[in-house]
């Protein structure tokens, strides 16, 4: 087949995904867990999809990923399985005006250990080949806009941290509120040290990530604005 | 069946089947949508967007069935499309339907080992010295339909309707003389050829996209390496620069950008083999049977197509003029025995009409059927019902085969239109 000129741009962009940014599930207790944990292999539309599946199918299914190499320590697992069953089981309860993202105020370690620990580890170590560490990760200082740009927007496309390289893709987590985002970047920014000598970071506000919020970034554009940070 | 041919009448058939290919989508056509708005064309280069989008991430996608019924052989940029790991990330590179550079594709290679004294290499260019078949099959997704079954339960998985299927033409290297001429010389308890490709799971041991068929499997005499999809190199997304098709067999048997031929006594462990894609014998209900209680031994992987037949014309929702109206639509089933009759009924059931049957595209392809009828306006509904040479046929209540994994809808066709 030869390209047009249209394709051959959407190559060059790469596989933007802003569809699967935008799946918000309903509201409710372990709503992180799914986000953060359901989305490394497939977009929630599958999680949307089985809306409606009995409790035992809904454990089937939890129970299959396994396959898939979703390891869950026991609490996480009812959590999700609660959640799913729940609110995405035949009787769900009637919709909550609010998103979820009040569930954690804005206690940083809390939102990283909900959604942020799943890949990168509970000490900020990532996985190796897989998931690029973020303890004395360059990227959390650069240019302030950054950090706040790779969670509102997600990250995709191939990457170097300290020397190695990783291209798997994060996705965006901006179904967390303003305040859960600067919090989790404090928290991540002070909690396994690396930051540059003599020169105090500014630190990320919730205003700043409110900034950021309305800019319709893909996780490909996210790679684009990385490469040029400083 | 398949026909050996020639390079060059391949040359020549090749520029024809371009042609083809470039044929334009007529009609009003409905509007795509996504998960959220990505449409097709931003999932995978060159998707048409007026494709329904099941999954971004892993680029699921099916065929309005109005699009469809445009083409004799589906073109790709408008085929169903169903991958089972990301496109983004590292998987990027599967998301086009360009096909492989040549130099790529010249240099790829395929491992064929198992229990054999003699593993052998085989690279595509060695295949393209080979002489190719060429067979028009239809390709389709195990799940294709599966959201019919939602009106008895719910099952994971997406919500198909009939556009996860396509009618194509694929030239390549028929696969048993190939593993006979490679001197192997297999064990012999080896019953199985099992096939790996190049997709890799996202997560560290996560299961692999690895199928196995039984060496005995009547299908498997016609499965070939094929390296041209209608006339050309296979569009990457779709499995070029190799890939293994069986005719007859639901797609996710065809293992794309094919690496590994292996001759086994036994199936694959990979879950995507022994707990998913697989069929209970019998009939099993919701809440009281889970994909977690399949099992080799009370499940079949779903290998050949059940019988099936799908409405064309008139779409459901559509209107016709009333007088003369002709329906429409296709047949098929696992090519292992012709399609005795497809017939259709505008009483629900009650009265059955014999529908005209053109299955010259070979036993594998889409049969098209047609029935003229006078209709008075008002409201009409058009059953389809297809009965083959043994006799299958296709359930009255396509309910009747609900399976917690949702796989191979095959129930009589239901279309509601309008006369006026």
């Amino acid at each position: 087949m030869r390209l047009g000129p249209f394709v051959a741009a959407a190559l060059a962009l790469g596989a933007a995904l802003p569809a699967a940014a935008q799946i918000r599930l309903p509201a409710g207790p372990g709503v992180e867990q799914v986000y953060a944990r359901c989305r490394t292999c497939h977009d929630l539309q599958y999680v949307v999809d089985g809306k409606g599946l009995l409790p035992d199918q809904w454990r089937a299914v939890l129970a299959s990923m396994k396959d898939y190499s979703l390891t869950l320590p026991e609490d996480e697992r009812e959590r999700i399985l609660h959640y799913l069953t729940t609110y995405l089981g035949p009787h769900p309860p009637p919709a909550a005006p609010a998103d979820g993202s009040e569930t954690h105020a804005a206690d940083g370690r809390a939102v990283y250990q909900a959604s942020c620990a799943a890949c990168h580890g509970a000490q900020g170590r990532g996985q190796p080949g897989f998931y690029p560490p973020l303890a004395g990760n360059p990227d959390l200082w650069k240019d302030g806009r950054l950090p706040i740009l790779v969670v509102l927007h997600g990250l995709a496309g191939p990457i170097e941290v300290a020397g190695a390289r990783y291209d798997s893709a994060m996705p965006p987590f901006g179904h967390l509120s303003d305040e859960q985002i600067a919090a989790v970047i404090g928290y991540v920014r002070s909690a396994w040290g690396g930051a540059p000598a003599g020169r105090a970071p500014e630190p990320i506000t919730p205003e700043a990530v409110a900034r950021q919020r309305g800019r319709a970034m893909t996780a490909a554009e996210v790679h684009a604005y990385r490469a040029q940070a400083q | 069946m398949t026909a050996t041919i020639d390079r060059r009448t391949f040359i020549k058939l090749a520029g024809l089947a371009g042609a083809a290919g470039v044929m334009p989508i007529r009609g009003a056509l409905p509007l795509a949508y996504g998960a959220d708005g990505a449409d097709a064309a931003q999932i995978i280069a060159g998707k048409n967007p007026t494709m329904i989008v099941h999954n971004a991430k892993l680029g699921v996608m099916e065929t309005p069935l109005a699009v469809l019924r445009e083409h004799r052989v589906t073109p790709p940029e408008v085929l169903y499309n169903r991958l089972h790991f990301p496109v983004d990330g590292s998987g990027k590179w599967m998301a086009t339907l360009a096909p492989a550079e040549p130099q790529v594709a010249q240099a790829w290679s395929i491992l064929v080992s198992g229990l054999v004294q003699r593993p052998k290499t085989v690279r595509v260019a060695d295949l393209e010295r080979m002489e190719r078949v060429k067979v028009t099959s239809v390709m389709q997704c195990a799940g294709n339909g599966r959201s019919y079954y939602w009106e008895k339960a719910k099952t994971p998985g997406s919500g198909w309707k009939h556009g996860g299927m396509g009618n194509l033409t694929w030239e390549g290297v028929p696969v048993l003389p190939l593993l006979a001429s490679l001197d192997l010389s297999p064990d012999a308890s080896v019953r199985f050829l099992t096939a790996n490709g190049k997709d890799v799971p996202p997560v560290p041991g996560g299961a692999d996209m690895i199928k196995s068929y039984p060496l005995a499997a009547p299908q498997l005499k016609d499965a070939i390496l094929a390296l041209r999809m209608n006339g050309r190199p296979i569009p990457t997304v779709h499995g070029g620069p190799v890939r293994l098709v069986i005719p007859g067999y639901y797609g996710n048997m065809s293992v794309k950008w094919l690496t590994d031929l292996m001759m086994m006594p036994e199936e694959t462990p990979s879950a995507l083999m022994q707990k998913t894609y697989r069929m209970p014998l019998g009939p099993v209900e919701p809440g009281k049977f889970t994909t977690q209680n399949l099992t080799q031994q009370n499940s079949d992987p779903t290998y050949g197509f059940r019988i099936m037949s799908v409405v064309f014309a008139p779409l459901e929702g559509e209107t016709v003029r009333a007088g003369g109206v002709e329906l429409k639509g296709v047949a098929w089933n696992d090519g292992l025995v012709p399609l005795a009759e497809v017939r259709v009924s505008l009483d629900r059931g009650n009265s059955w009409l014999l529908t005209e049957l053109d299955a010259s595209d070979g036993p594998y392809a889409w049969h098209h059927w047609r029935k003229r009828v006078e209709l008075p306006p008002g409201r009409q509904e058009v059953w389809v019902r297809a009965v083959d040479a043994w006799g299958r046929a296709q359930p009255l209540d396509g309910l009747t085969t609900w399976n917690p994994g949702g796989w191979s809808w095959h129930g009589v066709d239901r279309v509601p239109f309008q006369v006026a």
